[in-house]
């Protein structure tokens, strides 16, 4: 199945895995090319990406697929191999401090300083980020407000449990106010509340003007909260888009279920809204078999991801 | 003007462990043990009429704590100072220093000069130790700042080299045990190499002429000479030191550079005479040790600050 997915995938003429571009879209990521080496090999190899200004983008695929390489070179911590990237209109490796003035990384490792207090830990970043010291106490208040956390504003980040310091991380990525957020795994380790929390402050971060790209395993979280997503494997961009978007390209869209009077059901395939017209309209004509039940079935991003990676750990 | 943030919050972890309090603790123990030894010790050579032995007593001890202090932050500067940039790789914090608006070398400053902070509180603690020294006679207030001086100049180059060096490591343990081989080496490698040179220079059973500024490259030297330099009378283990360097150098045609000269006759050499005076013409030792060290603490910093800077080739 995934390899008929895939083989369809390369098959399909033109097709272009980066989302489209509408009149007027600017990007707040673009990566063409983009390459990482280390040695023989290949982490990321020659990545296409387009991240719109405003969207929530999902970056999608198996371990060692090249998501936290790719974060790395975003956030200015790598200097990419080959290729060109843009963050925000400029470029992270001639351009550091530029990017870092209007980008909030959160890597995929929880680094806190134990034995700092709360806010002393959150203060220390806006003065690393140069906010002026008259704003830190409105600042810190309102992140810590924002996370859920002002009850701990005292507290040593060492008395903090995983969940907290993730979201105190969060905050940490907000205290000069970027507009760009990078996020690698923000929801590792969180139990089911605070995914859910998390979610509603990433959309309600996105709803304020914040570009945010994240990855993540839990893809049914990825797909309620992103407006596009990418999957990667072995370092390639598989595809992109939304996942209706993805699930079209590979020309198995969805499926409708359909169970009749007679208690038999069956299953067809649809590529288009068109073609379930066309179908529903014979089933319902077809009076030897009348309708009890109509149902599509949702092809979601665990699907998609199923269907066109192989499972490839580098 | 903004203080470098690493600095406040480097000294606020710092402070906030009982590691700290005990470090002090143990800092002044060591100092007024030593002191409490060496005078017992010295007790009985002095009579209580005798004036020049009672001051010399004084100016024993004096040398003894001070060499003692600077012997303590040979051990207590790379404890302190090895997991500098080691340790925010290890808790995983130097990404999101490093993707800040701070810049490599305030980093590394900034982790520097909070070490240095704690230091500083280290040798404010042994001054009352040095004080009783300065009572028993012999020693002049100048004395004490010198001695003071000389240490405190050893912990700011030693404490730069091992910050820098800490940036080398991805583990703390890794990084005190490259900081702490450092310090062996740095403390050793100039009168190793000479002491080599010198059994290479088998022209004469009694003279060996190697150049006398491989002595200088070494701590020890800087106190011995900066520390003793102002001197009012007896001796002491710093003033033993110094003599040592004198006499190298005497063996040396009197010059700190030359290239295993002539053997100098010896007998014309009067050792006694170096004792409180200059060391001939030229540099002063502490000046030359200043340097060496320096140059070895600037260039180890400029590597660490290439090595912090992002973006770089692989994750650091």
């Amino acid at each position: 199945m995934t390899t008929e997915a895939i083989e369809r995938a390369d098959s399909t003429p033109e097709r272009d895995p980066r989302p489209e571009a509408s009149a007027g879209t600017s990007w707040a990521v673009e990566a063409t090319a983009l390459s990482k080496q280390y040695g023989t090999l290949q982490a990321v190899d020659e990545l296409e990406l387009r991240v719109p200004v405003g969207s929530i983008f999902g970056l999608i695929g198996p371990n060692g697929a090249g998501k936290s390489t790719t974060f790395s070179m975003l956030a200015t911590l790598l200097r990419p191999t080959t290729g060109s990237l843009s963050v925000l209109g400029h470029d992270p490796t001639s351009e550091p401090r530029e990017v870092r003035k209007r980008l909030g990384y959160m890597p995929d490792v929880l680094g806190v300083y134990d034995n700092l207090r709360v806010d002393e830990y959150l203060q220390f970043f806006a003065a690393s980020y140069h906010v002026p010291r008259k704003q830190w106490p409105g600042l810190v208040g309102g992140l810590l407000e924002l996370v859920d956390l002002d009850v701990k504003a005292s507290a040593l980040v060492n008395s903090l449990s995983r969940g907290m310091k993730q979201r105190l991380s969060l905050a940490r990525t907000l205290v000069h106010d970027p507009d760009l957020l990078v996020l690698d795994e923000p929801a590792s380790g969180l139990d089911p509340r605070a995914r859910v929390e998390l979610r509603e402050t990433l959309r309600h971060l996105n709803a304020l003007g914040k570009t945010i790209i994240v990855s993540s395993h839990i893809l049914a979280e990825l797909e309620e909260m992103c407006t596009a997503v990418a999957i990667m494997e072995a370092g390639k961009l598989l595809a992109s888009g939304t996942p209706r978007q993805i699930l079209d390209q590979l020309g198995a869209a969805r499926t409708v279920v359909v169970r009749f009077a007679d208690g038999s059901s069956e299953t067809f395939p649809v590529a288009d809204d068109a073609e379930q017209v066309a179908l529903l309209r014979r089933l319902a004509a077809d009076e030897a078999r009348p309708l009890l039940e109509l149902r599509e079935e949702h092809r979601g991003l665990e699907h998609v991801f199923l269907s066109i990676t192989q499972g490839i750990v580098q | 003007m903004n203080l470098n943030p690493v600095i406040g919050r480097e000294l606020t972890e710092r402070l906030r462990g009982f590691r700290a309090y005990l470090a002090v603790t143990v800092f002044v123990l060591a100092l007024a043990v030593t002191m409490f030894l060496v005078f017992e010790a010295s007790e009985g050579s002095a009579s209580n009429f005798d004036l020049s032995a009672r001051t010399g007593v004084g100016r024993l001890v004096f040398e003894s704590v001070i060499l003692i202090m600077t012997v303590l932050v040979l051990f207590f500067v790379p404890g302190l100072t090895a997991g500098a940039i080691a340790g925010e790789r290890e808790r995983q914090t130097l990404a999101t220093l490093q993707v800040t608006l701070l810049r490599p070398r305030s980093i590394i400053a900034g982790k520097v000069v909070a070490a240095l902070a704690y230091l500083l509180l280290l040798v404010v603690a042994a001054l009352p130790v040095l004080a009783v020294s300065y009572l028993l006679g012999g020693i002049r207030l100048g004395d004490i700042a010198l001695g003071v001086l000389s240490v405190a100049t050893v912990a700011v180059l030693l404490a730069t080299m091992v910050v820098a060096v800490s940036t080398f490591a991805t583990r703390v343990q890794t990084a005190t045990l490259l900081a702490y081989g450092f310090t062996a080496v740095l403390t050793v490698i100039g009168p190793l190499v000479w002491g080599i040179a010198a059994v290479l220079d088998q022209r004469s059973s009694e003279t060996v002429a190697p150049p006398a500024w491989l002595l200088t490259i070494n701590p020890l030297a800087l106190v011995a000479d900066l520390g003793t330099g102002n001197r009012s009378g007896g001796d002491g283990p710093l003033t033993w030191i110094r003599q040592y360097l004198g006499e190298a150098k005497a063996r040396n045609g009197g010059s700190w550079w030359a290239w295993f000269p002539e053997p100098v006759n010896w007998s014309r050499v009067d050792a006694a005479s170096l004792a409180g005076r200059p060391l001939g013409g030229g540099p002063a030792a502490w000046v030359l040790s200043a340097i060496s060290l320096s140059i070895v603490a600037a260039a180890l910093s400029l590597l660490a600050v290439r090595r912090l800077r992002a973006p770089a080739e692989t994750e650091r």
